[in-house]
């Protein structure tokens, strides 16, 4: 494949999306039978090798990247914490939710959207105002607001931004997300749950050459739904896990399949275990299921956290639509709302289990939007505003508000602080962890957690 | 990979057709037959036929919301024309437009009829129809896109996802292909269309809301209209060369070497038909290859199609079944999760989608022949079935299991 050809798409096999990895038997047939760790597509399932720091290559757009899998343990130690990682997919309006209420510029930019009487921190800047959960917990220093965040060269494309956070790989295609190559140089495969993702599917972010990722949707866990006269599900999902393979082999997406199956099998007993489980109805449930959103994703979570096995990254994705070209204001309300709601939630879980001290929360969002009103909503932007939320938090304010004068050519503001620096802050401060290693550069921190 | 003749023949009948099409595996001598009985378009579709609703209330009504449905399931599980079936589910996931932000089921019917007319036809038709498509206009905020404020969201995908490809545009062409969409409306049913003379659902240029001025697309410079920036994004050679690779992906399983891909797109560009196209690629020795069977991760859809079609499911007339399996695992028509279409790839190999793969069995009948393995997989065009597979399935006592199971194998899980 070459550049001009389509470097965004990736090769076959994979979903199309912003995270290229190789085909399946490319991979095989560049590297020979010595291969033994391997990624599977950009997406979900990772299956184990035998050599635990094998060196694997992927290939996107042309570009051949080889790169070693450091061993389990090689990137950080076991920490019993939890990160949980709220993405705002679509882009989230930084300045109508870390308002700079007391710039005159900000007024004159947003017209009727503007928001007059945000939740005030310190006379500068407040809170969109349906975030009185936040707002509280600033008070007490629970709360770090980290202002100017984005990448350089800003690609306004929610795919190409997306791919960006996903892999904390500005300017270059990753095949692995930020998360995935943390658990990979942690976790390894010694523990098919510890990164969850709750939400619509599996996430680029937790993409490792050999990390599992799990995901679910809702307290249901993993269980499938079939008809009143299969009496034991479970029985079922034994008989099914015979598929699996007692020995991996590798070499045809066929044998991909049953390492899935096997995966599977293990992670819906675990999970299955913390969860509720399946409905206990004998009623068939079809159509019960929906969409997941935040406040269900966080129950979810805070069931996860609490439980005896907690994961080492929950990443919650997939709800809201923070794309607001129009109707904004309502639809920016509402999530907002539902945001603050569910960290309520969330927290009074965690902290009725004397939990606090080993969770933190984080959100993320491919970019912010522009300064510039459109009329109904407002379009594609570049810095943002995020938190970080919980008791090991050094509240308080970070980073530095991006210029409103001073905009690009695109009437976009310019970034203050690199996302990964968030990201490293957050690896090395929270987890331990070798941060230069995961994002191959050293990256100035921020002394986000106390 | 020793694939039997017969193995052979299900591939090209499931990736030109779709689901697992029993007529052509059970009825093709060979795969040069299988071929020409799935390109065969001498037999009509029985055409779609919207019926537009008169208010937004009625927008809304079941019958509104199952119709487009209905529809396409009975053509996907037996229509005529199988490459129409998979040219339009193929167009449908390219030109991702999903229900859940045009809302009105109708105009999703509108569109479907749209792409399965033009679907075996021109690409530049059908791009034209596309950029002007009514359930598109509102999908990618074309309605809000006006001389006063601009909205770049079609702008951008036209070229990003539809056409072109990251990197073979620039900021500034994504503000001129903007400007020079500018100015469509899709008036609702309603008293206010109504006042205004305005025919409710169509497409509507509203001359006052165009940018009329002289904008510069791709190195070409005019006051350029949609259908203006539609052939000025078709003269890029990208195009072709970036469609067609995708659609052979789609068809192979696999990206064409750099010479097929340049081959593929000179005939692709030389009148835009999408059968030469898809000819040319099902005669390329790739396509019969043991490098693309089963190369490619079945999508649910694919699946659920497949057991309809041979196992007496409730299928046709879109069985309450099927569909909920579709949902558990978010994989249905006209509701793709967002722009870039529906997911693929090992992206459909995760935990929830496998254990969700059982779902498909409440489409099911309670009673089923009571058939071995071989018998129950050779249905579902699968014949050579693994000694590992066949032991699992044949170990169960009860026939539904066994079913169960073989549409739960990872066989069935690979295309």
């Amino acid at each position: 494949m070459t550049e001009h050809m389509n470097p965004e798409t990736p090769p076959a096999e994979t979903p199309d999306g912003a995270c290229p990895a190789i085909s399946r038997r490319r991979f095989i047939a560049a590297l020979g039978a010595s291969v033994a760790t391997v990624a599977v597509g950009a997406y979900g399932i990772s299956v184990w090798g035998k050599d635990p720091g094998a060196t694997t290559t992927t290939t996107s757009g042309g570009l051949q990247v080889s790169a070693t899998v450091p061993p389990p343990g090689a990137l950080g130690p076991a920490t019993g914490r939890t990160l949980v990682v709220i993405e705002m997919g679509g882009g989230n309006d930084g300045l109508n939710t870390v308002v700079p209420f007391s710039s005159s510029h900000y007024h004159d930019l947003r017209g009727d959207l503007a928001i007059d009487e945000p939740l005030d921190l310190d006379g500068e800047i407040g809170l969109h105002p349906a975030l009185t959960f936040l707002a509280e917990r600033y008070g007490t220093g629970e709360v770090a607001i980290v202002e100017g965040i984005g990448y350089p060269d800003p690609d306004l494309s929610h795919f190409a931004s997306m791919a960006v956070w996903w892999s904390g790989l500005p300017g270059s295609v990753g095949a692995t997300g930020w998360l995935g190559r943390y658990l990979d140089g942690t976790v390894g495969t010694e523990d098919p749950l510890a990164g969850v993702t709750i939400g619509p599917g599996p996430t680029p972010a937790l993409l490792g050459e050999r990390a599992f990722q799990v995901s679910v949707q809702d307290m249901s866990g993993l269980a499938p739904r079939v008809p009143g006269w299969i009496d034991d599900t479970d029985e079922l999902m034994a008989m099914w896990s015979g598929f699996a393979p007692s020995d991996f082999d590798g070499a045809v997406l066929l044998d991909d399949v049953r390492a899935a199956i096997g995966t599977t099998v293990d992670a819906a007993a675990q999970l299955n275990a913390v969860l509720d489980g399946p409905p206990a109805d004998d009623e068939n449930t079809t159509g019960r299921r929906r969409r997941s959103d935040l406040g269900t994703s966080m129950e979810v979570a805070a069931a996860l956290v609490t439980g005896p096995n907690p994961p080492r990254v929950v990443y919650v994705h997939g709800w809201g639509d923070f794309d607001t070209h129009e109707g904004q204001a309502a639809r920016h309300q509402d999530m907002m709302e539902a945001l603050d709601e569910a960290l309520r939630e969330f927290f009074t879980a965690v902290e009725d289990a004397g939990a606090e001290d080993r969770v933190l929360v984080m959100t993320t969002s491919e970019f912010g939007r522009r300064p510039a009103f459109n009329g109904s909503g407002t379009d594609h932007g570049t810095a943002g505003a995020h938190f970080l939320v919980g008791a090991p938090v050094a509240g308080g304010r970070y980073g530095e508000p991006p210029s409103l004068t001073d905009l690009d050519r695109r009437g976009n503001m310019v970034h203050t602080v690199d996302y990964r620096s968030v990201f490293a802050s957050v690896l090395t401060g929270w987890f331990d962890a070798d941060a230069a290693s995961i994002f191959g550069t050293d990256l100035e921190t921020l002394p986000l957690l106390g | 990979m020793d694939y039997s003749e017969r193995e052979r023949i299900s591939h090209v009948a499931r990736r030109l057709g779709f689901g697992v099409e029993p007529e052509i595996v059970e009825g093709a001598a060979d795969v040069d037959e299988a071929i020409s009985m799935a390109l065969d378009l001498s037999t009509p579709t029985p055409p779609p036929e919207p019926v537009a609703p008169s208010d937004m209330g009625e927008a809304r009504s079941p019958e509104q919301r199952e119709a487009p449905y209905r529809y396409w399931f009975t053509q996907l599980v037996g229509g005529p024309r199988r490459i129409e079936e998979r040219l339009t589910w193929f167009w449908h996931d390219h030109f991702a437009t999903g229900i859940q932000k045009v809302k009105v089921p109708y105009l999703m019917f509108v569109q479907h009829a749209t792409i399965r007319k033009l679907a075996t036809g021109s690409f530049a038709d059908l791009l034209g129809a596309i950029a002007i498509d009514p359930a598109m206009l509102i999908y990618l905020d074309g309605v809000q896109n006006a001389v006063d404020r601009i909205n770049e969201n079609f702008g951008r995908e036209v070229m990003e996802l539809f056409t072109l490809g990251r990197g073979n545009y620039t900021e500034a062409d994504v503000v001129a292909a903007s400007r020079a969409f500018s100015g469509w409306v899709v008036p609702r049913a309603g008293p206010r269309a109504q006042r205004r003379g305005l025919t409710p659902w169509e497409a509507t240029f509203v001359p006052t809301r165009h940018d009329g001025g002289t904008k510069t697309l791709l190195g070409v410079t005019g006051d350029l209209d949609a259908q203006g920036a539609i052939d000025v994004i078709l003269d890029q050679p990208q195009t072709a060369v970036f469609v067609s690779a995708k659609l052979y992906r789609e068809l192979v399983g696999t990206y064409p070497d750099l010479d097929t891909n340049e081959r593929i797109a000179a005939t692709f560009r030389r009148d835009w038909s999408i059968m030469a196209l898809v000819e040319e690629i099902a005669a390329h020795p790739a396509f019969v290859s043991d490098e693309a069977i089963r190369a490619k991760v079945r999508t649910p859809l694919e699946r659920a199609v497949g057991v309809a079609q041979s196992l007496e499911a409730d299928a046709p007339a879109l069985g309450r079944g099927i569909f909920q399996a579709l949902r558990a695992v978010q994989f249905v028509p006209f509701a793709p999760p967002n722009v870039a279409g529906f997911p693929k790839g090992s992206r459909l190999l995760g935990p929830y989608q496998l254990v969700h793969g059982f779902d498909l069995t409440m489409a099911l009948p309670e009673r089923l022949p009571d058939l071995a393995a071989a018998e129950i997989a050779a249905r579902l065009g699968i014949f050579d079935l693994t000694d590992r597979t066949r032991s699992v399935i044949d170990a169960a006592t009860d026939p539904f299991v066994r079913t169960a199971l073989t549409i739960n194998a990872p066989e069935y899980f690979v295309t």
